[in-house]
């Protein structure tokens, strides 16, 4: 840039003195003075100048460079000035604050509440939902089952030789593993070491670790060789297996443990917050080690899970269409065992993880973001009662010079100021209700551990808290811009009852119950649908029954022979009524599914045979249990080992296969031979409370055992000195035999309705925070209304005005807003509980007995809300009021 | 003009603005004369450095600035020091005295 000569520096247009201005004119200064001496010593104008910059050197750049530091400078002073305003605001906030306690500590108390609700919640939801699985990439990782879109069923296991022929057929996966892992059955015994305990295990193929691409805290995971016969007698252990038994001594490695009676060589140790398949997983096994008559090899022997990683840029959509291909295929070429598995169902894993709690969190985060909306709203009617107190002094603020921007950049701070406090109470509220919600959470959400209060969660609050500031403090801020000042100076220390301000408050009343209205109506129906639930009838009597499970270990011993004398020892403790066995207890599963063959079908019709439920239970079991045996016998002691095999089935599978006859009589085949339908029993839910009785088999599991047992006891006595004296029975046939749980049916039950339970409990809580802010709400507007009303209300009742008149006036103005409030509300809970549909039971989302409920008690608390000032209206004195003057 | 004038060292430009403008407030001229004449005509202030050095000591708030009229009655930007300004000089000269007594008695170390 070329210097423009001394003169057209002049011509610069005035304005505001910028910085380039003043340089310019500094510069122009100095060399004009340098020419000037140049002229004094004999050189002529021209020359001088010319001179003068020579000596000067690059004006341009000089001038350039003064102009960037200039600009820096005010950039520097600018900062400070707002730096300077901003902690004279914090320091008047306070001062304000501490003026007026009561109301600091109700806001900030309101907002503590609000935030730390809130940032509890999301605690849990970053946790569960929102952080990434703890693999590496786990964005590409899949969970994948088979289908069976015939027969409704979407998520089915595999077969091993099913997933061999998907692991050689496919190209779009890098790497695929399965596991075996069933809690409370897939387990084993650690014995020779200490004291004989029953582990958690995970029965996995090669690919498992690969796949999930974690490294082992210590050692290796399995290797491919080590899935093979004769070379799989190693173990991976979790991380909490090797504190809890072995101290963390990193001696672990290459020590030989005794496992399910197999010196078994640990090769590895997995770090803490490794919990696939689950975080109860102590041992991960080669999957080779389950023997042949435990689990068959064959294809239609179905019971493996399935992870799988992606190949980078192959969508989901390539991999689902794939699969379903491969599974045609094998049903094709394989149609007497796979006519039915046409599909393959493939979800990312973090869906298939986290899938049904995610409607329930997600309602329970919206549900406290309501909450903090209503801390909010009531915040701020407390600021605007406030701002209409103050504003006598905000209009001397503003007559002595404070600018529009300065008035409302003052109270925007005090909010501010205000919502911090709160915040900082809040995330201490916040870190002790994430510790409550996850002990109460145990086993109703995955992923438990991952939750904390961490950097994520804190910016949460604080971006909760900033939001909340912003929120109440904008309205009564932006009324305050421009104080009116001489009618407020005119009013000489009584207060204006601007209408304007009353209508704002009006609205934010309603805006409140409505809020209320919409957590009511959430809260009022899960609170419905978990009644619904719990007065399902199961089935069974859940009252006054010990259940004590364990995975029999029978030694030397038939397993049959074993479970036999255990019954027989248990049956003979004092004070036992009846007790029996079953694979699965009610609400905790049904059983394994196989193909059912009429008798007098053919048996090549095993593909295509509908696939029943078939549950191994012992004799005594339905006594024990309470469930009524509707038609024939029940299983006795002598439908043993070599007696022709008997079956029973429930109603459900009447009415499906024999409906309008008599099932008693009629034969299935079973094996080679057809097995008899001696007996039919009552229906039993053995899904869930939800879930209605599938059509079901009774195995008599003295003729065909099972491992898993659960042994139901009725009796006299406390139901935990029974459960003692049966667990002596046991140890008196097997003292090696380990006990994995002992309980009564009811809390089997409890335990089944455990996450409704959760859910209709907090939304229940946050309802009732919000009713009682939306009270505060309401009578606080009444109050100060009424108290601005005193002189109007004194010259009524001068005039002759009955008591009962005034309070009927006041009660209906409030119920006005809590009638528009709730006729919201309404409307809204209507629209919003359409999300909360997948997660009721027994109720519709829009069940008129909640809505209309939820309605009547909300004006109930709003009459009684009103009632108070109301009263008070009701006895101002005339005379008081009118001197007052 | 250059003459023999002596080249200034790193750094010192900052001392000396500070000190010329000890004695009360100049303009931008006046600083470069005054450090030439109380020199003896041996220091020879670059004006192109000058004037940046000038406005950066303003930001860093040792100087002040404001415009007011020259003995020609023109209207001149003058400097004044502030308080920090002349802590700031007074340190830093004593670390130069250390100094040049630290490098001449290493020279002069016969």
């Amino acid at each position: 840039m070329r210097y423009p000569g001394f003169k057209r520096l002049l011509k610069l247009a005035v304005r505001p003195r910028a910085v380039e201005q003043d340089v310019d004119e500094e510069l122009l200064f100095h060399l004009e003075m340098r020419a000037a001496r140049y002229e004094r010593e004999g050189l002529s104008p021209a020359e001088a100048r010319a001179a003068a910059e020579r000596e000067f050197g690059d004006v341009g750049r000089v001038r350039e460079e003064c102009v960037r530091i200039g600009h820096e400078r005010e950039r520097k002073m600018k900062r400070f000035l707002l730096w300077d305003a901003l902690v004279q605001d914090v320091r008047y906030a306070l001062r304000m604050l501490r003026q007026a306690p009561g109301f600091a500590l109700v806001a900030v108390l309101t907002l503590a509440l609000g935030i730390g609700a809130t940032t509890s919640i999301f605690s849990v939801v970053r946790g569960v939902l929102l952080r990434p699985l703890p693999f590496a990439a786990p964005e590409r990782l899949v969970r994948m089952w088979q289908a069976s879109p015939s027969q409704n069923q979407a998520r089915g296991e595999v077969s091993p030789l099913d997933f061999a022929d998907w692991k050689a057929r496919q190209r779009s996966f890098e790497d695929l593993g399965t596991w075996w892992y069933v809690e409370g059955m897939s387990g084993s015994n650690l014995s020779g070491d200490g004291e004989p305990q029953r582990l958690p295990a995970a029965f996995v193929s090669d690919g498992f670790f690969s796949t999930l691409g974690v490294a082992p805290l210590l050692g290796r995971a399995l290797l491919p060789g080590e899935h093979l016969p004769g070379h799989n007698a190693v173990a991976v252990l979790s991380h909490g297996l090797w504190q809890r038994r072995f101290g963390g001594d990193r001696g672990i490695l290459g020590r030989t443990l005794t496992i399910d009676e197999v010196p078994t060589t640990v090769v590895g140790v997995m770090p803490a917050g490794f919990d696939f398949p689950s975080e109860r997983v102590d041992l991960w096994l080669s999957d080779s080690r389950i023997s042949e008559s435990g689990i068959p090899r064959l294809r239609q022997v179905r019971w493996q899970s399935v992870v799988a990683r992606l190949k980078p840029g192959v969508s989901l959509e390539a991999a689902r269409s794939e699969m379903n291909g491969v599974a045609r295929q094998l049903a094709e070429e394989y149609p007497a065992t796979n006519v039915q598995t046409t599909g393959v169902t493939v979800l990312p894993l973090h869906e298939a993880v986290t899938g049904d709690v995610r409607v329930g969190l997600m309602v329970l985060l919206g549900a406290v973001g309501f909450l903090l909306l209503i801390a909010c709203v009531n915040v701020a009617n407390l600021m605007l009662t406030r701002a209409t107190a103050r504003e006598r002094e905000l209009a001397v603020r503003a007559a002595l010079g404070a600018g529009p921007g300065r008035l409302v950049g003052q109270l925007l701070t005090e909010s501010l100021v205000l919502a911090l406090l709160g915040g900082a109470f809040g995330v201490l509220l916040a870190v002790w209700g994430t510790e409550l919600l996850v002990a109460f959470s145990v086993k109703q959400l995955p992923r438990l551990r991952e939750v904390r209060v961490d950097g994520a969660v804190l910016a949460f609050a604080m971006g909760a808290t900033l939001f909340t500031g912003v929120l109440f403090g904008l309205l009564p801020a932006w009324r305050a811009r421009s104080p009116q000042l001489a009618p407020v100076l005119k009013a000489a220390g009584r207060g204006m009852t601007g209408t304007g301000g009353a209508r704002l408050r009006g609205a934010l009343v309603v805006a409140e119950v409505a809020l209320a209205v919409v957590l009511m109506a959430g809260a009022g129906l899960s609170v419905r649908s978990l009644m619904s639930l719990l007065s399902v009838e199961p089935g069974f009597r859940p009252e006054g029954a010990v259940v004590v499970s364990f995975s029999s270990s029978p030694g030397a011993r038939p397993k049959a022979q074993y479970l036999a004398e255990v019954l027989e020892r248990v049956r003979e403790v004092p004070g036992v009524q009846v007790a029996g066995t079953a694979k699965n207890l009610p609400l905790e599963g049904s059983g394994e599914p196989a193909p059912l063959v009429l008798a007098g079908q053919p048996a090549e019709s095993a593909a295509d045979a509908p696939r029943v439920r078939h549950l191994h239970v012992s004799n005594d079991y339905f006594r024990a249990m309470g469930i009524p045996l509707l038609r024939g016998r029940a299983f006795t002691p002598q439908d043993m080992g070599n007696a022709p095999p008997v079956l029973m089935v429930n109603e459900a599978f009447v009415r499906r296969f024999f409906p309008g006859e008599d099932a008693v009589g009629q034969g299935i085949q079973w094996d080679d031979t057809v097995a008899p339908i001696v007996g039919v029993v009552g229906d039993v839910r053995q899904e869930s409370l939800s879930e209605p009785a599938p059509p079901l088999v009774y195995v008599h599991v003295l003729q065909n055992t099972r491992s898993s047992v659960n042994l139901v006891v009725r009796g006299q006595g406390a139901p935990l000195q029974l459960a003692a004296a049966v667990r002596q029975a046991i140890w008196s046939v097997n003292p090696d035999q380990t006990i994995t749980r002992i309980t009564t049916l009811e809390e089997v039950v409890g335990g089944s309705v455990a996450r409704p339970r959760l859910i209709a409990s907090l939304l229940g809580l946050f309802a009732v925070l919000a009713l009682v802010l939306g009270a505060v709400g309401i009578y606080g507007v009444l109050a100060y209304t009424v108290g601005q009303r005193q002189r109007e209300i004194g010259v009524r009742l001068a005039l002759g005005a009955r008591p009962a008149e005034v309070l009927s006036m006041v009660l209906r103005s409030g119920m006005r807003l809590a009638g528009l409030g709730v006729a919201l509300g309404v409307a809204g809970a209507l629209a919003l509980s359409q999300v909360m549909g997948s997660i009721l039971y027994g109720v519709a989302p829009h069940d008129p007995l909640t809505f209309g409920g939820v309605a009547v008690v909300l004006l109930g608390v709003a009459l009684a809300a009103c009632l108070v000032p109301a009263r008070r209206a009701m006895r101002v004195d005339p005379a008081v009021s009118l001197r007052a003057e | 003009m250059a003459g023999n004038s002596l080249e200034l060292m790193q750094g010192t430009l900052d001392v000396l603005i500070l000190k010329s403008l000890s004695w009360g407030p100049l303009h931008g001229y006046a600083v470069a004369e005054v450090v030439r004449e109380r020199s003896g005509e041996e220091l020879k202030v670059e004006e192109g450095a000058l004037y940046p050095a000038l406005h950066r000591l303003e930001k860093r708030g040792l100087l002040e600035a404001e415009w007011g009229l020259s003995e020609n009655n023109r209207r001149a930007k003058f400097y004044r020091l502030t308080s920090a300004g002349r802590a700031h000089l007074r340190a830093e000269t004593q670390a130069w005295q250390r100094y040049v007594a630290a490098v001449s008695r290493v020279l002069e170390a016969a």
